[in-house]
């Protein structure tokens, strides 16, 4: 396989999950993160990031395929990889009984960080992530922003060489989006570290990463930095919305000057061209001489929302579908309800 | 491994002394059982003082015995919530961070363990301080007849502390295995009654017919009720047919079989899942 597979790097080669012998959640999935890259895995829920990711840090055996991380095998070596390794999960996972310093002081002994370090690494991380007023506070009395930038303190408390954020800015506001991002960005700056993240927040991935895949049911259906991404859809996007849904002017749209192509959806026609601004008033024009009456016109520049349709054929909708793992789990109890009738 | 170890245990004693409701709930049952039970079943009044040495096996009173068997028991109530905590630090989150760590199964099974029976035996001597009190104000107490070697306090804490190391892996065994706390509860319900009902905690031993009195001496708890009773009263130990130690030695037994199954059960739950 192609790619670096040394210290800082992140390589996953054919790497599968089924559950339940069915639901194939993550299916022949294979990517090179280099070190000192940041790398988005971007997908709807129920897509397969979670379980990719749980499988790279050591959390969830693998089906088939083969991972290494920071240059250490995951499937053979997973206690060297959970040493080597930062995360931040989706879910609060710091003790809300702890206050923050403990939270930081219990990291810092489980990862062994030298003990003449521990007391001012912990002091540095709570005054970085402005959490230093409320340090000897319990935790679950933070608000959302301060708990999670909490767990970011907690993940990278012993330097990673490769941080792992789970859908990290998931439940905050847009400031307390950026605030975190600010660290992070911070954090891989000064120490270097490779970050893989997953999100489903588009504008994130766009303006964070310096690479992302697209994953959707398992599968990468696409990669590279954002720009190639963008770049990929050839142009500005037109939506053409017409009265009447029942009558096909794809044809009609196709005869226009400058149009790249186009695709009938949901009743609405999304048309690629190289200049939008400029075709809106043909495209306009050439229906009003077909009498095809509309009801919207928009034009959207390339984004990764329309790469994201573009390459899964679907809107992208933060609370779209269920998880792979709730999907495992109703499989199983229809299959043991199915069992007890038998 | 050992400063693993550490750490986690702080963090479980910070949360323990955080919450004193946990420690008093854990107190309630049997200062209930002392005032309650132990004050209304007055088996003096029905026997004469010779049938009821032999009844409560050298105990001076029924209540005597009673309250030694409760010291014992507390090792069952206060460790019956440590699988509890493991069930909710897995809804909380907090155990898939720790597991997340190098921190291996033993450093997290360990340390709950380690802070799981530090309470049971200060609670235990608890007890034994509340039961002589109730003798002090007029009602039903504990007489202590044996004159107490440092020995024999030390087979005492012993005995609780094997007790509740033997009952502590058993609810963390469970914990780690179960996932919802009603289930949870449910098993442990399904232990603890039955524990102390076949045991001799309770029963004036005397009254017991012969099968039951074979089944009672195989009960962990009888074993280390026999050790508080052989050294809290005095000419008791020519009422059992072993020394303390033997029975520390069952415990012991009891304990490590325990342990090895919990351990199994524990690093089975915190493998990455398959």
């Amino acid at each position: 396989m192609a790619g670096s597979s040394g210290k800082g790097s992140v390589v996953a080669d054919e790497l599968t999950k089924v559950y339940n012998g069915k639901v194939r959640a993550v299916d022949g999935v294979s990517f090179t993160v280099s070190p000192g890259e940041v790398y988005g895995f971007l997908g709807p829920n129920g897509a397969g990031k979670t379980t990719t990711v749980a499988m790279l840090t050591a959390g969830l055996g693998a089906t088939s395929g083969h991972a290494t991380v920071d240059g250490v095998d995951v499937l053979r070596h997973p206690e060297e990889v959970k040493r080597r390794i930062g995360i931040v999960f989706q879910e609060m996972t710091s003790d809300g009984d702890l206050t923050g310093r403990e939270n930081l002081e219990l990291a810092a002994a489980l990862y062994g960080v030298p003990r003449t370090e521990v007391a001012s690494r912990v002091r540095g991380l709570l005054e970085r992530m402005q959490v230093a007023d409320a340090a000897d506070r319990l935790a679950k009395t933070y608000s959302g922003g301060m708990r999670r930038r909490l767990e970011l303190a907690v993940g990278t408390v012993h330097s990673p060489g490769v941080l792992f954020l789970d859908e990290p800015t998931l439940g905050l506001d847009p400031q307390g989006r950026a605030g975190f991002w600010k660290y992070v960005q911070e954090l891989r700056r000064e120490h270097g570290m490779t970050v893989f993240v997953t999100t489903h927040y588009l504008e994130e991935a766009d303006g964070m990463c310096d690479r992302i895949a697209i994953i959707d049911h398992g599968h990468i259906v696409a990669s590279g930095t954002p720009t190639e991404l963008k770049d990929r859809l050839g142009g500005d996007i037109v939506t053409i919305r017409p009265i009447q849904s029942d009558h096909d002017v794809a044809p009609l749209l196709r005869t226009v000057p400058g149009v790249l192509s186009v695709a009938a959806q949901d009743g609405n026609y999304r048309v690629k061209c190289t200049n939008g601004e400029a075709l809106v008033p043909a495209l306009v024009d050439a229906c009003a001489r077909s009498q095809v009456g509309l009801a919207g016109v928009s034009l959207k520049r390339p984004s990764l929302d329309e790469v994201f349709l573009e390459f899964t054929g679907r809107e992208f909708r933060e609370d779209e579908g269920v998880s792979a793992t709730d999907r495992a789990v109703m499989l199983g109890r229809v299959q043991n309800q199915l069992g007890g009738r038998r | 491994m050992i400063r693993e170890l550490g750490a986690l245990t702080r963090r479980e004693l910070l949360r323990l002394a955080r919450n004193p409701q946990a420690i008093m709930t854990s107190l309630l049952l049997p200062i209930l059982y002392l005032l309650l039970f132990g004050q209304a079943f007055d088996l003096g009044a029905a026997v004469s003082p010779q049938a009821l040495l032999f009844l409560v096996r050298g105990a001076p009173t029924y209540f005597s015995y009673f309250a030694a068997g409760m010291a014992g028991f507390v090792a069952v109530t206060a460790t019956l919530f440590i699988g509890a905590n493991v069930i909710f630090d897995r809804l909380f989150g907090v155990l898939k961070r720790t597991s997340s760590t190098p921190a291996g199964a033993s450093a997290i099974f360990g340390s709950r363990l380690l802070a799981g029976i530090i309470q049971p035996v200060g609670l235990a001597f608890l007890v034994l301080g509340l039961a002589v009190a109730l003798g002090k104000l007029g009602l039903a107490g504990l007489v202590v007849t044996a004159s107490l070697s440092v020995v024999g306090v030390g087979e005492i804490i012993l005995a609780v502390l094997i007790l509740s190391v033997m009952f502590a892996s058993l609810f963390l065994a469970i914990g780690f295995t179960i996932e919802q706390p009603q289930t949870y509860f449910a098993a442990v319900n399904a232990i603890n009654l039955p524990v102390l009902l076949t045991s001799a905690a309770l029963f004036p031993w005397g009254l017991m017919p012969a099968w039951f009195r074979n089944v009672a001496s195989f009960n962990p708890i009888t074993m280390a009720v026999n050790v508080i009773r052989e050294n809290l009263f005095s000419g008791a130990t020519a009422y059992y047919p072993y020394d303390a130690s033997v029975y520390l030695l069952g415990l012991t037994a009891w304990a490590a079989a325990i342990i090895v199954i919990a351990i199994l059960l524990a690093r089975r739950a915190l493998a990455p899942k398959a």
